[in-house]
């Protein structure tokens, strides 16, 4: 037994896993990874990251098999022939829909962190007073400069590329230099900024990629602009699991990674009211086993985590470690998009770029900011680009033959267009739990999801398309139209919330440094933790707040209070 | 969430993202080398080869088929399969001969007919896959969850122009040939001069 002992478990190996493993090694503690799914290597396992388009037999789409065989991930573009192996196998792990909920999962070594989008952005101070000063849901138990130093700490070593802007809806980060707005972003930005005056801007998309060389990650290597992200990235240039936290935390030699750990619950002491460790199905074997540790981190991925607390306990709590509140499950958020505005930009004829840019750009929040004042709460920014179209377009005048061909191996007319991504209201009734009914391939239970866009949301979609269109026109751009297409929640990929933080134990499943109020030695530092959404995507937070918590477990541990 | 945004119309997009059905039914829905010779003089027609290549140097017969077999639903393979022998009864009526026997000249000819007559197909079929929707929409509402839509297939033509554009832009030849490959640009420029007749750099993906 003793061969199963650490001092910590860290249970999930995506953004906030990999952090809470880099952290919780480098301050001295002997430390396992539990992933559920199977080992991605840095490099040697991208297999697909240089192959060209015509090596796929469907040019990287997708066939009526993988449509049967992936019901859910089929909903929106993570179903392609290009990094299948990477999302989670639908039938293997089901889940039931009480409401309409697309969950895109990526169960291997680095969890999403190898397929994420990348933007990364801070929250502001705004982001987290609103629940407190507009009476929703509860109030935040931090505040801004609470996170501050915990952002400055993972920006230095994730390598953040963004332009300084001092916006106090979007703080700066700590920068490597900024990718490039093309030549028509740039004039359109600077058309927006005069007629707003200054009140709305468009920037280049803060991303997690490395622009120049990283002082505290050498070996990884500049972006190569081959837009070729989410294959896994060979020079190591986008931040992942496998390509930054995963080699500190190796380099410590005090963790251990097991892949195929579907951890089903936490073992919880009721005398010492403390966790013991967890109880593992090993995804192959199918053989129960137990680790113990002094201190457990939960980074399983929002709903995941949430998933093994509902299942831990339940002779003391019926729903599970963390239940006491009542709040465990709830809240659950993700960001509402899918909806804005394009058009068509005359002139640049004689204007091009080079290189495959892997970001856009970004238009930080304005509404409800400041002096405005909407019919609903919050706000959203928008991602965008405007490009040149390229093959795939129609050319009126033409039908077919050589004129064609040459016209379309010829850049087209440019285009510029932009997507919303609002924030969603933690509300109660917003649910996941556990559905018994329905086991998956080992036997577990699954998540059954209850979750939905209220009238806050459906209000604040009328302006993510208007003020788009609205911008577009002020900016010349001719055509303007706006786009709305169907959302459900869990489109974003961002799902959050579901054990929120809280100052009161009643009201809330963590405290203020992410311990699970009815467990101190249980530590959730990813999206199950949000209490509120924000607009702007979460990853980055996610990474702070568990570096945060790292920081905090070590000093207690130290102090022998866990 | 990767969420760039192009806002332009994808021809070929909607099959990446509709995706296909392809139930087994008695129907025989196979191609043969003959067929795949046909649609390489078919595509050759859309995409000529001039100082660049043309569609047959991509294959690009041979892509068609393996697109529709595992992509397209039952619906579209059938319009598809039956549209080659429309294709060539159209040439026999417009020509007198088959479509493998006509010149060129007479090929692309036929095509620009179809082309004609496609587009005025997609303007009905968009008209009644709308009032399906609504239908269904409305059916739904009424609590009949066992109400199923009708659609309409592709026009045959369109599915083997958009086939050939898409092909051919996704093959090396085409790829290495028509446009400027980048495989690994480096570095990003935002602010390129461009003069009429530079082709459109490509990549990996």
């Amino acid at each position: 037994m003793a061969d199963n002992t650490y001092d910590a478990i860290v249970v999930g190996s995506g953004i906030s896993g990999g952090w809470a493993a880099k952290e919780l090694t480098e301050k001295g503690l002997k430390t396992i990874m539990l992933e559920r799914g199977h080992d991605i290597k840095h490099v040697k396992d991208y297999e697909q990251t240089n192959r060209p388009v015509w090596d796929y037999p469907h040019r990287g789409g997708r066939t009526q098999q993988m449509i049967e065989d992936y019901p859910k991930l089929k909903r929106d573009y993570p179903l392609n022939e290009r990094n299948l192996s990477y999302w989670a196998v639908d039938k293997d792990c089901p889940y039931t829909e009480t409401k309409r909920f697309d969950w895109f999962r990526g169960y291997h070594v680095g969890g999403r962190s190898l397929m994420w989008g990348r933007q990364s952005y801070r929250w502001c101070e705004a982001d987290f007073e609103a629940n407190g000063k507009e009476g929703i849901a509860i109030d935040w138990p931090i505040r801004y400069k609470d996170m501050e130093p915990w952002y400055s700490y993972v920006e230095k070593f994730a390598g953040i590329q963004g332009s300084y802007e001092h916006l106090p809806q979007l703080p700066d980060s700590q920068f490597l230099p900024a990718m490039d707005l093309n030549i028509v972003e740039k004039d359109v930005a600077a058309r927006i900024k005069q007629h707003y005056n200054n009140k709305r801007t468009l920037i280049i998309g803060r991303t997690a990629h490395v622009t120049a060389k990283l002082p505290d990650s050498p070996e990884r290597d500049r972006c190569q602009y081959r837009n070729m992200c989410w294959n896994g990235c060979p020079f190591g240039a986008y931040f992942s699991t496998q390509s930054s936290t995963l080699p500190a935390a190796m380099k410590t030699g005090k963790l251990t990674v097991r892949p195929f750990s579907i951890v089903k619950e936490i073992i919880y002491d009721k005398d010492t009211k403390k966790a013991k460790g967890v109880r593992i199905i090993d995804a192959e074997t199918n053989q129960v086993q137990e680790f113990f540790a002094k201190v457990i981190f939960l980074c399983a991925s929002a709903f995941n985590s949430t998933w093994v607390l509902m299942n831990s306990a339940t002779d003391i709590w019926p729903d599970g470690l963390g239940s006491s509140s009542g709040e465990l499950g709830h809240n659950a958020m993700d960001h509402h998009f899918r909806l804005g505005a394009s058009g068509d930009v005359e002139g640049y004829e004689d204007k091009y770029y080079f290189g495959h840019r892997p970001t856009g750009f970004y238009i930080p929040r304005f509404r409800n900011f400041g002096d405005d004042k909407r019919d609903y709460l919050r706000g959203f920014g928008y991602q965008g680009a405007a490009n040149r179209n390229g093959w795939n377009r129609e050319v009126a005048e033409l039908n077919i033959g050589a004129d064609l061909k040459d016209a379309l191996s010829e850049p087209g007319p440019w285009r510029i267009g932009a997507t919303a991504f609002g924030e969603m209201l933690p509300y109660h009734d917003n649910k996941i739990s556990l559905n018994k009914t329905v086991k998956d391939k080992w036997g577990l239970p699954v998540l059954d999801m209850d979750v939905e866009i209220r009238d806050n949301e459906r209000k604040m979609r009328k302006d993510m398309t208007e003020d788009m269109k609205e911008m577009l026109e002020i900016a010349g751009v001719k055509n303007a139209h706006t786009y709305e297409s169907d959302y459900a929640p869990g489109m974003g990929i961002h799902e959050m919330g579901t054990a929120r933080m809280g100052r009161d134990p009643k009201t809330s499943v963590l405290n203020a440094n992410n311990q699970v109020w009815d467990c101190q030695n249980v530590f959730v530092t990813d999206g199950a933790c949000m209490t509120s959404a924000s607009c702007v995507n979460p990853s980055l937070t996610y990474m702070a707040m568990t570096a945060r918590a790292a920081a905090y477990a070590v000093e207690q541990l130290k102090k022998n209070n866990l | 969430m990767v969420a760039v945004v192009t806002g332009g119309a994808v021809i070929g997009g909607e099959f990446f993202l509709a995706g296909c059905k392809n139930p087994d039914t008695g129907v025989q829905l196979v191609f043969d080398e003959s067929d795949i010779a046909f649609l390489d003089e078919v595509a050759e027609t859309i995409f000529p080869k001039t100082a660049t290549p043309g569609a047959k140097d991509a294959k690009v017969g041979q892509f068609m088929t393996v697109m529709v077999n595992d992509c397209y639903n039952e619906k579209d393979q059938k319009a598809f399969h039956q549209g080659m022998k429309q294709l060539d009864e159209a040439c026999n009526k417009m020509h007198g001969h088959s479509f493998m026997k006509a010149t060129p000249e007479h090929r692309k000819e036929l095509l620009i007919s179809l082309e004609k007559e496609a587009k005025e197909y997609q303007e009905r079929r968009k008209t009644f896959n709308e009032e399906q929707d609504a239908k269904e929409k409305a059916e739904k509402e009424r609590g009949n969850k066992a109400f199923e839509k009708e659609t309409m297939p592709n026009h045959y033509y369109l599915m083997m122009k958009q086939l050939t554009i898409m092909g051919y832009f996704t093959s090396k030849e085409g790829r290495t040939g028509a446009t400027r490959y980048e495989p690994v640009p480096g570095k990003y420029i935002g602010d390129l001069p461009y003069k009429k007749g530079d082709k459109i750099f490509t990549g990996l993906d």
